[in-house]
């Protein structure tokens, strides 16, 4: 049997105009269990709250029903004075009889009756109400950054400066992702490696940072505040505890592997730097393209190391780390244009996609610099093709948002290096950033041509052998155009990464249409995902410039900061619990939870509820058809309970 | 072509004494002779010398993926199925209640069959209308081919065009005559919960006494447990003891959600069941 | 005395339920009739507390959830339609008047939009009279 204590709030004028207040609480005193029945002016008010506690304790009460204005109004405020006087804080009831009664009618029978109604139904539910705790558990306080391009980067620095202890996983032997490929930044033209390095080698200094790199997360278990995280440390086959950085060992080396920083331009040889600011500034061996890894002879590396740093014996190892949160900050790929036969890229030498011209650009890149073709000469007459794969409901629907930017600061750079005249084939000029205007209007007064026409096809010169021929429509005037060039760019869709998918399913995170990862809301949430303590930030979310990305790794930062800053974390308390006497292991929870709390105990044959992963939505209970399912707070009985009370007058 | 039972039955008994000699399975679940011809019994051999107590008959209507639930997982197991009772086979691998890879399905396509209560034949207008088994290891004869192809839903056409309070009149005369014995959920393959929602206590769903109001909540709740993995295999309407026609029913609430949601239970062994799954552009028409 | 029905309703907590209360600090007016629970998500909803409704006397239930793809905790209405979608054609084929049971989806902003529903819905169970079916006499 319950004592239960109700008190009807007039709330001034604002409920006691329209329902008759005083008969309200006469008529719960009549209510079974109901102990002591009282209305007050202002029940939110400090004596308003005096009174619940004092009675609270006076009547010995086990149940509070607190008749006033929306729950979503005062309920947090209700439950406080409940456990200050002791009392578990969920055997608290909120009845509106505000937004839901007195402010929507006038009519003072039909308000009182409603509100008698709303009142019966609450006392049933109340008499079937269980104290909750919630549970608290201890967070680790360290945070992972898996990406180290320069949305990781960003993220790990903000949070190691707080304090905070940052694993930077790095799938790469270097740090600094494509940004580190590009030579000028738009739209100031500073140069990308001057920005970037000083970051990097922060990264590398930071006493809080444990960078690894050459790095894969292969295993993710645990939950928010408790994750224990497997990564694979890939064989480099050098050690980095020996090696200097002389590179001695690249200068004989006779293995030749295809340049993935240069995007292919030019070979490398199998041990090598990526690039010269590299971080970590350690060589690396690539496998495929070792000659005592594919015919068992060499070892050149080897014998002319001084400080006997090479080791052909190096296996993968596995590292487990214990974190609380996680910032995924993977970045992208572009579109392989190749499928886009029409362009010819792959098969006409003279046709490149943005990051190899990047690599052109750059002075340490294959050219040293110089805007020279792969045969060696200097192009007259360049096209940049804007749109290649993006917008394009045949490939990718979305829009790139920085090809139409790096493309005007790739027709100034041509102007700048070069003397061929330059074409910009584009639909429309996305310039929405700061500065950015600005910088179009300024290329547009560099004598750089543009042509309002995506264009169609790169073809071979018939008349002119070595020459390309591109062809668009000028949608401006309506004329077909043919026009001779040496060299195309294709601006290709930025796309997620080829193991975007697989990083997901590691992490439990859904991608969207396109493959990115998808954020907990697209306007007010996104940097989280439906996985509670995993963050995102950068292009791997949607396609972005470098401030957007950067401002996204600070605010992931933030976000991941208020996972680890308290030491312990309280678990929600309205979460469900599966009774595994009437579970049929059926599986439906398991089938539908959006957060993955349900997992089937093959063993014992029943499912089982992670309530750190629990929401307390309920969806659960519905499917289950045992009725196995204790969604707290919100159980069966009581919801049935509250029922019957609210249909009974 | 007409159906050779005695055919159907050697075959069965063949192949049922190969597997359990050779150990390939410990269980054959089939049909086994009852009190008389007319009336055989659900049978499980459990070694080669009690395959000879197997029959196959017109009568042999029960649905045997109904004991598939009661084995520890991992167990091998033979099964015998007709049309309807292979989708239950399918609907009970997508919950993953058995696995595949622990059956030998045999496959027996079959038409003529009759209810051994009433001797009336059994066809789309009792159960799923499907002549041959839609997932099998082997045939136990040879497919049934130019048999007509009567749709399953035919027959709900009169209750359709009832005026509701007319058919509520028809329901409320058939949950009434329920006596609670739940032999339409001991009969049904889907039906393996232990505890049923309507023994529980704490909510307590229903009377538990053959009485109007509880009737009701058992069925139409059942209904709705059963929407999109109902495999009309008729045998809940057969076990009843007072006839109880659930098979319209679970026709109709089968015909939607094949209508709302494109799927029928039991057919591919690709599907995630329908009450578990959605699609995002499901439409909002299905709720008007 | 004309007849007052009795409508339940079922309200998720992050959507219809903070409408409903938008359309009360707007002071829209609407018949007092409905009486609402209070639930997390749409998909809390059993589709046994529809029936049990019309058994306690409900002479119409009434449903609000999200808008499907808004849902608070991601796909919790979207399983919600389907299972709501079949709870309707149950309740039509045992007899039960089609017009009693009803699926609105109300944002937190559609204050109006749920005293507009609810007006309508209550006129609509007027017409209908007293449901007699299911109700369970004393």
């Amino acid at each position: 049997m319950s004592r239960i204590g109700v008190f009807v709030c007039h709330c001034g004028l604002n409920i006691a105009k329209t329902i008759r207040v005083s008969e309200l609480a006469a008529f719960a005193a009549m209510l079974p269990d109901v102990v002591v029945a009282k209305d007050y002016k202002f029940m939110c008010s400090t004596p308003g709250q005096e009174m619940i506690a004092n009675d609270i304790k006076e009547h010995k009460l086990d149940r509070v029903i607190v008749t006033a204005c929306s729950p979503l109004m005062h309920e947090q405020t209700f439950r406080k004075v409940l456990a200050a006087s002791g009392l578990n804080q969920y055997l608290l009831t909120i009845v509106n009889i505000r937004e839901q009664v007195s402010w929507v009618t006038h009519d003072i029978e039909e308000g009182t009756a409603k509100a008698k109604a709303l009142l019966n139904g609450a006392v049933y539910r109340a008499r079937l109400l269980s104290p909750l705790t919630s549970r608290v558990i201890d967070v680790s306080p360290d945070v992972m950054v898996v990406g180290g391009g320069i949305a990781g980067i960003q993220a790990a620095l903000e949070l190691a400066n707080t304090g905070k202890k940052v694993y930077l996983v790095e799938k790469n032997s270097t740090i600094g992702g494509h940004m580190a490929q590009f030579d000028k930044t738009f739209p100031t033209l500073d140069c990308s490696a001057c920005i970037l390095t000083p970051k990097m080698d922060a990264v590398l200094q930071h006493k809080n940072i444990t960078l690894m790199t050459s790095c894969e997360v292969s295993e993710v278990k645990g939950f928010v505040g408790n994750f224990d995280i497997t990564v694979r440390q890939k064989a480099r086959y050098v050690d980095h505890s020996k090696c200097n950085a002389c590179l001695a060992c690249t200068e004989k080396c006779p293995g030749k592997g295809v340049s993935e920083w240069d995007e292919g331009l030019v070979k490398r040889k199998a041990i090598y730097i990526p690039f010269p600011q590299a971080v970590p500034q350690k060589p690396v061996i690539d496998k495929e393209s070792c000659t005592f890894f594919k015919k068992g002879k060499c070892r050149l590396c080897e014998k002319t190391c001084e400080h006997k740093a090479i080791d052909f014996e190096q296996q993968d190892t596995f590292i487990p780390v214990k974190v609380g949160a996680v910032i995924l900050a993977t970045g992208y790929d572009l579109m392989d244009t190749s499928e886009l036969i029409q362009y010819g890229y792959g098969k006409y030498p003279g046709v490149y996609n943005a990051l190899e011209v990047e690599r052109l650009f750059n002075s340490a890149g294959p050219t040293g610099g110089k805007v020279t073709l792969r045969d060696g000469k200097e192009p007259q007459a360049i096209a940049i093709f804007h749109c290649i794969g993006s917008r394009d409901k045949n490939h990718y629907e979305h829009c790139s948002r920085v090809c139409c930017m790096y493309s005007l600061k790739f027709a100034h750079l041509f102007k700048e290096k070069t003397s061929a005249d330059v074409y910009q084939f584009y639909i429309d000029m996305r310039a929405a950033g700061k500065g950015y205007e600005e910088f179009y209007n300024r290329i547009i007064g560099e004598d750089v041509k543009f042509i309002r026409g995506k264009g169609a096809r790169v073809a071979k010169s018939a008349e002119e052998p070595g020459r390309l021929i591109v062809e668009a429509e000028d949608t401006i005037t309506g004329k077909f155009i043919k026009l001779p060039v040496d060299m195309v760019v294709l601006s290709p869709a930025m796309i997620p990464r080829a193991d975007a998918r697989d990083v997901a399913r590691l992490f439990n995170l859904s991608t969207d249409k396109q493959g990115f990862f998808m954020e907990r809301h697209p306007k007010l949430a996104p940097l989280s995902t439906m996985s509670e303590g995993i963050f995102i930030a950068g292009v791997c979310q949607s396609p972005k410039d470098i401030p957007d990305t950067v401002a996204q790794a600070y605010g992931a930062a933030a976000e991941a900061l208020t996972i680890v800053e308290k030491d312990k974390m309280e678990l929600e308390a309205t979460t469900a619990m599966v009774n595994p006497a009437s579970c049929c292991g059926c599986q439906n929870c398991v089938r539908v939870c959006p957060y993955g709390a349900p997992s089937f105990n093959a063993e014992k044959r029943v499912s089982e509820i992670n309530e750190a992963l629990c929401k307390g939505c309920g969806l659960c209970a519905s499917v289950c058809p045992a009725s196995a399912i204790i969604a707290r707070h919100f159980t069966n009985d009581q919801i049935l309970a509250e029922m019957e009370g609210l249909m009974e007058f | 072509m007409a159906i050779s039972f005695k055919q159907i039955e050697e075959k069965l008994k063949t192949e049922a004494k190969r597997l359990l000699k050779a150990g390939t399975v410990s269980v054959v679940l089939a049909y086994g002779k009852g009190y008389d011809e007319n009336h055989p019994m659900p049978y499980v051999a459990k070694n080669a010398s009690d395959v000879e107590n197997i029959v196959f008959n017109e009568f042999c209507t029960y649905n045997m993926a109904r004991y598939l639930v009661r084995y520890p997982r991992g167990t091998k197991i033979a099964i015998a199925v007709k049309a309807a009772d292979s989708r239950a086979v399918i609907q009970l691998v997508h919950e993953e209640k058995v696995f595949r890879e622990d059956l030998v399905v045999m496959g027996i396509p079959v038409y003529g069959m009759k209810n051994s209560k009433t001797g009336e034949e059994i066809d789309s207008r009792t159960t799923c209308g499907l002549y041959n088994p839609v997932l099998y290891d082997m045939l136990l004869g040879e497919e049934v081919h130019g048999q007509p192809v009567v749709s399953p839903y035919d027959v709900l056409a009169p209750y359709e065009a009832m005026d509701k309070d007319e058919r509520f009149a028809f329901w409320k005369k058939e949950f009434d005559r329920c006596i609670r014995c739940y032999a339409c959920r001991k009969a049904c393959p889907m039906c393996y919960c232990d505890p049923c929602f309507i023994d529980q206590n704490k909510p307590k769903w229903g009377d538990k006494s053959p009485q109007s109001s509880g009737n009701l909540m058992y069925h139409l709740t059942r209904f709705h447990h059963l929407a999109g993995r109902c495999v009309d295999c008729g045998e809940c309407s057969r076990a009843c003891p007072v006839n109880i026609p659930l098979y319209l029913f679970h026709k109709k609430v089968a015909r939607e959600c094949q209508e709302m949601f494109g799927q029928s239970a039991g057919m591919s062994i690709q599907d995630k069941p329908v009450l578990v799954n959605f699609r995002v552009d499901d439409s909002d028409k299905i709720l008007e | 005395m004309s007849f007052e029905p009795k409508i339940l309703g079922i309200a998720c907590n992050w959507c219809t339920y903070t409408g409903a209360d938008l359309a009360g600090t707007t002071r829209l007016q609407y018949p007092q009739n409905l009486r609402v629970v209070r639930v997390m998500c749409s998909s809390r909803i059993n589709p046994s507390f529809i029936f049990r409704a019309f058994q306690l006397g409900a002479d119409g239930v009434l449903v609000g959830g999200c808008h499907p793809g808004d849902c608070h905790y991601n796909t919790g209405n979207l399983y919600a339609r389907r299972r709501l979608a079949v709870t309707k054609k149950i309740l039509e084929f045992s007899g039960m008047e089609p017009g009693r049971f009803r699926v609105e989806w109300i944002s937190a902003s559609e204050g109006n939009r749920f005293a507009e529903v609810v007006t309508e819905f209550t006129e609509q169970i007027k017409k209908l009279g007293p449901q007699t079916k299911f109700k369970i006499s004393q």
